[in-house]
Formats: C-alpha cells, sequence, structure tokens
C-alpha cells in the first residue's frame, strides 16, 4: 500500500479558490468518449445538474454516485472506513470514463486505494480516468463542484452541505497511486489546480 | 384510501369572472389552453398513512405521500413524490418530481425533478432533468439526444485563447498522445 498523504509544509496556508478556467482535459475526455457507442461514464460527484445534462446529452449512459456526500455520512456516522465504498457496485469493466473530480483530495490513503483499486475495476480497457486535485489548501473545508460552463469554461460552487479535511499530495504520489493506469495528459494551471487523464493499458475498447 | 384534492370549482370559477369583469372585451372565448390547465390541475394525494402494494394507473395527476410499492402508469400527466412518500418501482409519466426515496426507474415524456430532500436510487429516461445540489443520488440519466453535434470547441496546441487557459505541463509524461 502506498502512504502518500503529506501535509505540504508550502500549501498549508489557504487560498481563495479560484474563480474559473478552461479545463483542456475535460474537453480530451469527452472528445475521446463521445464518438463511442453507448459509452457509459461514471461520475463521482458531487452530485450537479448542469455536469449530469452534458454529460447525459452527449454519452450513451451517464451513471452517477455522489462518493462525496457518503463519505461524509460515514464520518459523520463513525462507521468503519471503506463502509461507504458499499454503493460503488458496479460490474467490472463496465466504464468508458470515470470523473473522480478532486475525490481524492478529501480522502485518506487507504480510501484512496481502495478508490482507485475499484476504478481500475470498473472501467473498460482503454478506459479513461478524469482527476483534478488542488496544489493549495482552499479557504475552507467545504467541498465544491467543477461545474461545466459553455465550452469547458469551469466555475466552482460551493456546497456547504458537505465539509471535508483536504489532504495534499505530490503529482509524484498522485501518478504513484494510479500506476496501473498510463497518464495521458496532464496541466497545472495558474490558480494551482491539477488536472490530469490516466488511462487503463489494453489494446482494445472490452 | 385515497384522498382526492381537486381545485374548487366554484373559486376556479370566481377567478375566471374577475378576470373577465376587469377587461373590455367580456365576450372573449377561454382560451383553450386555460381549460387544459384547469383539467391538469386535478390532483390524487396517496397519504402518508397510506401503504400500497400493486399498480396505479391513471389520467390524472398524483402525489405519494405514503408508501408504495408498485409501477405507475400515469400516461401524460405528473407524479410526484411528498419528501416522507416511499416508492420501489417503475413510474411513467409526463413530468416526475422526486421529493423523498424513490427505487427503480422512471420514464418520463417531459422533465424530472430530484429535490435536495430525496433519496433516489435508479434510472432515468427523460427529454430533461434537474437536481439540487445535496440530494442522495445514485443513477443513470438517459436525456433525449439532439442529432450529434460535434464540441465547437476549437483549440490550438500550445496556443492559449485566453490568459486563463494558459497552463504548463507538470510530468514529463503529459506529452502523451491520445489514442483514439
Amino acid at each position: 500500500m502506498i502512504s502518500s498523504t503529506t501535509r505540504h509544509r508550502n500549501n498549508s496556508e489557504a487560498e481563495p479558490f479560484p474563480v474559473g478556467y478552461k479545463s483542456t482535459i475535460l474537453k480530451e475526455f469527452v472528445d475521446s468518449l463521445e464518438g463511442l457507442k453507448d459509452a457509459r461514464t461514471l461520475d463521482l460527484g458531487p452530485v450537479c445538474q448542469e455536469n449530469i445534462t452534458f454529460f447525459a446529452l452527449r454519452m450513451g449512459r451517464h451513471y452517477v454516485c455522489d462518493m462525496f456526500l457518503r463519505s461524509k455520512q460515514e464520518k459523520r456516522k463513525g462507521l468503519h472506513p471503506g463502509g461507504g465504498w458499499k454503493p460503488l457496485d458496479y460490474p467490472d469493466r463496465h466504464f468508458d470514463g470515470i470523473q473522480l473530480w478532486d475525490l481524492c483530495d478529501h480522502l485518506e490513503d487507504d480510501d484512496v486505494n481502495r478508490l482507485v483499486e475499484q476504478s481500475y475495476s470498473m472501467l473498460k480497457a482503454t478506459g479513461l480516468l478524469m482527476l483534478i486535485a488542488f496544489e493549495k489548501k482552499p479557504a475552507s473545508s467545504i467541498v465544491n463542484t467543477f461545474v461545466i460552463g459553455q465550452d469547458y469554461q469551469m466555475d466552482i460552487r460551493p456546497q456547504p452541505h458537505l465539509e471535508l479535511p483536504w489532504k495534499f499530495r505530490h503529482n509524484r504520489a498522485l501518478t504513484s497511486l494510479l500506476s496501473n493506469f498510463t497518464i495521458v495528459r496532464s496541466f497545472r494551471y495558474h490558480s494551482g489546480i491539477r488536472e490530469f487523464l490516466f488511462k487503463k493499458p489494453g489494446g482494445f475498447r472490452d | 384510501m385515497l384522498k382526492r384534492t381537486k381545485k374548487d370549482e366554484n373559486n376556479t370559477s370566481f377567478s375566471v369572472g374577475n378576470t373577465v369583469e376587469e377587461k373590455p372585451a367580456p365576450s372573449t372565448p377561454r382560451p383553450a389552453v386555460r381549460q387544459e390547465r384547469y383539467t391538469s390541475d386535478k390532483n390524487t394525494t396517496i397519504g402518508a398513512g397510506i401503504t400500497i402494494e400493486g399498480s396505479i394507473r391513471g389520467e390524472e395527476n398524483l402525489v405519494i405521500e405514503g408508501t408504495m410499492k408498485g409501477n405507475i402508469e400515469m400516461g401524460k400527466h405528473n407524479f410526484s413524490i411528498g419528501p416522507k412518500g416511499r416508492l420501489d418501482g417503475e413510474i411513467q409519466a409526463q413530468d416526475v418530481s422526486i421529493n423523498g426515496q424513490f427505487k427503480g426507474t422512471i420514464k418520463a415524456l417531459g422533465k424530472v425533478a430530484v429535490t435536495k430532500e430525496a433519496d433516489f436510487n435508479g434510472e432515468i429516461k427523460a427529454k430533461s432533468f434537474s437536481v439540487e445540489d445535496g440530494a442522495y443520488f445514485k443513477g443513470v440519466v438517459e436525456l433525449d439526444r439532439e442529432p450529434h453535434k460535434k464540441s465547437t470547441v476549437t483549440e490550438t496546441p500550445g496556443a492559449p485563447s485566453s490568459p486563463e487557459t494558459a497552463r504548463q505541463p507538470v510530468l514529463p509524461s503529459s506529452d502523451f498522445k491520445m489514442e483514439k
């Protein structure tokens, strides 16, 4: 098991959230999947109407399972870590694309490992996984939704009902966690947002 | 037992009468749309203390405040689950609103709306969809799709279109080309 969570000394001070940015990784994710017949995508939350509509209009079937809300409920109830993963009961090799957004930023290492492992199983060969990570500590522990706007312009909307601690992970730690995947592309924006696109190895789509 | 809550006909007439009185041309016939609206205002509510196992088929709007296991067929009428309502089954209706617990499949001719009070676990096929932030939602959404429109985003590699898009790779491996 990889231990990757660190409190980054240079990044421990709260930063205001960036206003918005144009997501290159999201565009690449969508462009790659849009042409597939009956593409299935999975969004792990938070629930966001704009994003669900965006994907449901472009993909064959768009799945949503809000793991942010479940993580919060799990913490509140003091359940055994990992118990919150039961809703992720999808079959193996079921999805062409999975969006993790910044979920990993709010999970402990054990849970991230579990999430990555399950994502790998749920993805078809050549399936894509999209991940966002903040480089600097957000001003508050309130989780934000990345709302997809026109031409892949991303805006951020706070979710006051979701408060989860934030964990910093270096790029190397993140890529180590996802070492079973091939990294397709990654970007760091001036705002401190990091985006990654990973691909499950394989010659042909399952 | 079903409790029917229907808009009071006297009130409706009175309201229409008032409108007519205020207008200089009282002989103008009431628009057909208004009549249709009145018809669709008829609601049947299954109360909070009611539990049903079985199917319901109807020609007016239906609200479930109680508990039900079975299928709902409302044709071109609307269906909703109240905040304390609970339904396991399949829904076919015009517009559907989920404010309580639902597990199953929804096929809507129009819109499906899920509020933040909802606990949703199921599939949606609809023309449009809305969900409030905070809803407990695990589902599959299929919307009526327009003829395939290719993305309008145009981007020249290495030449960001605005200062906000300026970016830099964080990893050497970021230059991988996508296999399509």
